[in-house]
């Protein structure tokens, strides 16, 4: 028995392969419903009758062609000796896209299974296939029915697996046009002359009569005098005609499904009912996450504030130094509880941006925005990262991997961290409730609007001055809509809201003690002093700079400069510096405003403030993030001083404008 | 007639494809190309267009749907 088999998943955007290396390997990798969730490969492990596997899980891929940054990635693995076995999953309901890439990568030559993956949905819908035809048709490789989402056929997938990873395709499953046939054969002989070790010479010939650059790159030959680009067209014609004989034999009622898809469709990407849909859409996410958020976050209040109050008494009863006691209730359990209370408003919001991804409403989205991307240089498929960025930034950047140029993808990346985040939402949740009263929502809603109108106009701004080689233009595989599903949902928000926990036990953990200390110590020790402390001594220096934007008081700077760690440690600092307990309660933010009332900080300087929050230099993960999508410190650090700028230059502009008119 | 002016839930037959090069190999792949049987499902102002090609529903944009011709298939 082999030591481990290592089997590659590969097939088609949105067929279902990460949902089955989930289901294998207990993993829970983010899916959803819209053409290219994953984006880089992943590994995993599982066992079948003690015989250990190891999974890679692959961005989806329609060809062996690669066309985007993240195709590459899967065609890498599987071209090279990366993997034993390949199982080809396809989508049983659309077989007719997603045989093309089986037929290549039967032409590969490498042992291949396929998984006819969405049986549940090939039932629904009434086809049926003949199982016992279609492997005959596909050069006798196992075919197994499984259905990932309601986790059926998993064990005979392996099984197959076990039992036939060593075995090759040997006869050609598709046989060309005597014309081409013979030009394989011409080519074939040639590069079996000049590269007499080359592994599967049929399919390097048909490569190259194809045009392939990689190929031509590996196996440099002269064949400049039987190319033609027509070869291609006939290669790729023929492979599909194949596939409609397949499709004779195997596939039963085909049904004319004028589907649900396509009703709700008419609506959905109706021409001028499109964007205000879609712009409603993402009203009611956030609606719901400010409304519905508040009524659960009640709940919560109540046991943080006798969490408080007992860890208290409990720590004076024990007898626990004073000062011991002030780092872990008023630094810790300020600055981590603080930002808890905010996670019924996070959850609420991943909730509504799950069933947004897992409909198939998403991919619709690139339609939708298509044209008024256009005007700023971009195709609507730019904009998917921008949707993904109102959840978290970093995801969103790594996404823009599917934009097929470079310098699409920079202008992306550029625009993403102008979508309000979700470790910004507790900045808005509270400033405007503190300040805004009834419209408290409002004023929030008009930041979320605020950054995507920044990001539209900087994006005209720069298609002017990069002068784009290439025309971005929309390419995007719409699926059929279907229920969100109830797993699917549940990993996501999960995950999600165990990151946000995560960054509370860490991050935001060590910022509040950080936070803390230099607030009670400085040069001369501990002191009670606040304004002899390291914090104010630090505030102090940069707070004339931002008087000009209602932000002069040192503990805001010293709040925004921590907000460089994550965004939300900027409610934590508050809480700290003002020593509020519970900051998101009713108690907490009078006393808060009342503080910050005191110095003559209202409405404007509190609009200036997340203006500010909005625009500037997004958290040390988001760079991290950019700096390795990019490749380049140098377009990082000049990403973090234009925000910077943007940012103050911004709450300038709105806090005198505000003083003016008022 | 090119694609971007094709009627809305008409069958069209691609008679021909003419792309940038690696727009032109994508659609290929896709199984979009000449000889092959589209319908148009929707159109935005822009011009990018909703076809349904080989059981498949595609979102394109204008320039990708301007470069394709096609013809209407009668019946």
């Amino acid at each position: 028995m082999k030591e481990e088999i290592r089997v590659g998943f590969a097939g088609n955007p949105n067929c279902g392969k990460t949902t089955l290396f989930n289901a294998y390997t207990g993993a829970n990798l983010k899916v959803a419903n819209w053409p290219g969730v994953t984006v880089e490969k992943k590994e995993g492990e599982t066992s079948y009758k003690g015989q250990k596997m190891r999974l890679i899980d692959l961005p989806g891929i329609y060809s062996l062609t690669s066309y985007s940054m993240e195709e590459m990635v899967s065609r890498k693995v599987i071209l090279g000796g990366e993997v034993d076995v390949i199982v080809n999953v396809v989508d049983a309901s659309a077989l007719e896209r997603n045989l093309y890439l089986t037929l290549q990568l039967l032409e590969l030559g490498k042992p291949v299974i396929l998984a006819l993956n969405m049986m549940d949905i090939v039932e629904e819908r009434g086809m049926e296939l003949d199982l016992h035809r279609l492997p005959e048709m596909l050069g006798n490789i196992p075919v197994v029915p499984v259905s990932a989402r309601k986790r059926s056929g998993l064990d005979v997938l392996l099984h197959a697996v076990k039992h036939h990873y060593e075995e090759q395709v040997a006869d050609p499953v598709v046989t060309y046009k005597p014309n081409i046939e013979m030009k394989i054969q011409e080519v074939s002989r040639r590069i079996a002359v000049e590269h007499p070790d080359s592994e599967n010479i049929r399919w390097h010939s048909i490569k190259i009569l194809e045009n392939d650059e990689q190929i031509f790159k590996d196996h440099p030959i002269d064949v400049s005098d039987l190319l033609d680009r027509d070869y291609e067209k006939q290669i790729i014609n023929q492979k599909y005609e194949y596939i409609e004989t397949v499709l004779e034999e195997c596939v039963f009622y085909k049904g004319n499904r004028e589907s649900l898809t396509e009703k709700a469709d008419r609506v959905l990407t109706h021409p001028l009912w499109g964007v205000p849909v879609f712009l409603g859409i993402m009203a009611m996410v956030f609606f719901l996450t400010f409304t519905v958020g508040d009524i659960v976050k009640g709940l919560f209040e109540s046991w943080m504030d006798l969490a408080f109050t007992v860890a208290r008494s409990t720590l004076v009863n024990l007898g626990t130094a004073d000062w011991l006691v002030s780092l872990i209730v008023d630094g810790i359990m300020t600055g981590v509880g603080g930002i808890l209370t905010f996670l019924p408003n996070i959850f609420i919001l991943f909730l509504a941006l799950a069933f947004l991804e897992d409909s198939g409403y998403m991919a619709r989205v690139a339609y939708v925005m298509d044209g008024i991307m256009g005007k700023v240089g971009l195709s609507g498929k730019a904009f998917l990262p921008m949707v993904l960025g109102f959840g978290c930034t970093v995801p969103a950047v790594m996404a823009s991997r599917t934009l097929e140029n470079q310098e699409d993808r920079k202008k992306t990346i550029l625009l993403t961290p102008f979508m309000s985040c979700s470790a910004r939402l507790p900045i808005y949740v509270l400033f405007a409730d503190m300040f805004f009263g009834k419209h408290a929502m409002m004023a929030a809603f008009s930041l979320y609007a605020l950054g995507l109108l920044m990001a539209i106009a900087i994006a005209l701004v720069i298609g002017k001055l990069w002068k784009s080689s290439e025309k971005a233009t929309l390419l995007i595989e719409l699926p059929d809509y279907k229920v969100p599903n109830a797993r699917t949902i549940r990993i996501y928000v999960w995950e999600k809201v165990k990151d946000y926990l995560t960054k509370a036990g860490t991050t935001i953990f060590v910022a509040s003690i950080v936070i803390w200390f230099i607030l009670n110590y400085g040069i001369h020790g501990m002191t009670a002093d606040v304004t002899q402390s390291f914090g104010a001594q630090i505030g102090k220096v940069l707070a004339p700079l931002l008087v000009p934007a209602g932000l002069g008081t040192w503990q805001i700077v010293v709040a925004l400069i921590s907000g460089l760690s994550a965004k939300e440690v900027v409610i934590s600092s508050f809480s700290v510096l003002y020593g509020v307990n519970n900051v998101n309660s009713v108690q907490g933010m009078a006393v808060l405003s009342a503080s910050l009332g005191s110095v003559g900080f209202g409405a404007l300087n509190a609009y200036s403030l997340m203006v500010f929050c909005l625009l500037y230099t997004p958290c040390v993960a988001t760079l991290a993030t950019i700096k390795r999508e990019t490749r380049s410190w140098g377009w990082t650090l000049k990403m973090v001083f234009f925000q910077l700028l943007l940012a103050y230059a911004a709450s300038v502009v709105v806090f005198q404008a505000g003083r003016l008119l008022s | 007639m090119k694609l971007n002016q094709a009627d809305i839930l008409q069958n069209y037959r691609i008679t021909s494809v003419q792309e940038q090069e690696k727009i032109q190999r994508r659609l290929e792949a896709l199984g979009i190309l000449e000889g092959t049987k589209v319908v148009v499902l929707n159109r935005k102002r822009n011009g990018s267009t909703i076809i349904k090609v080989r059981g498949s529903r595609w979102a394109l944009g204008n320039e990708i749907a301007e470069g394709i011709e096609v013809e209407e298939l009668k019946g």
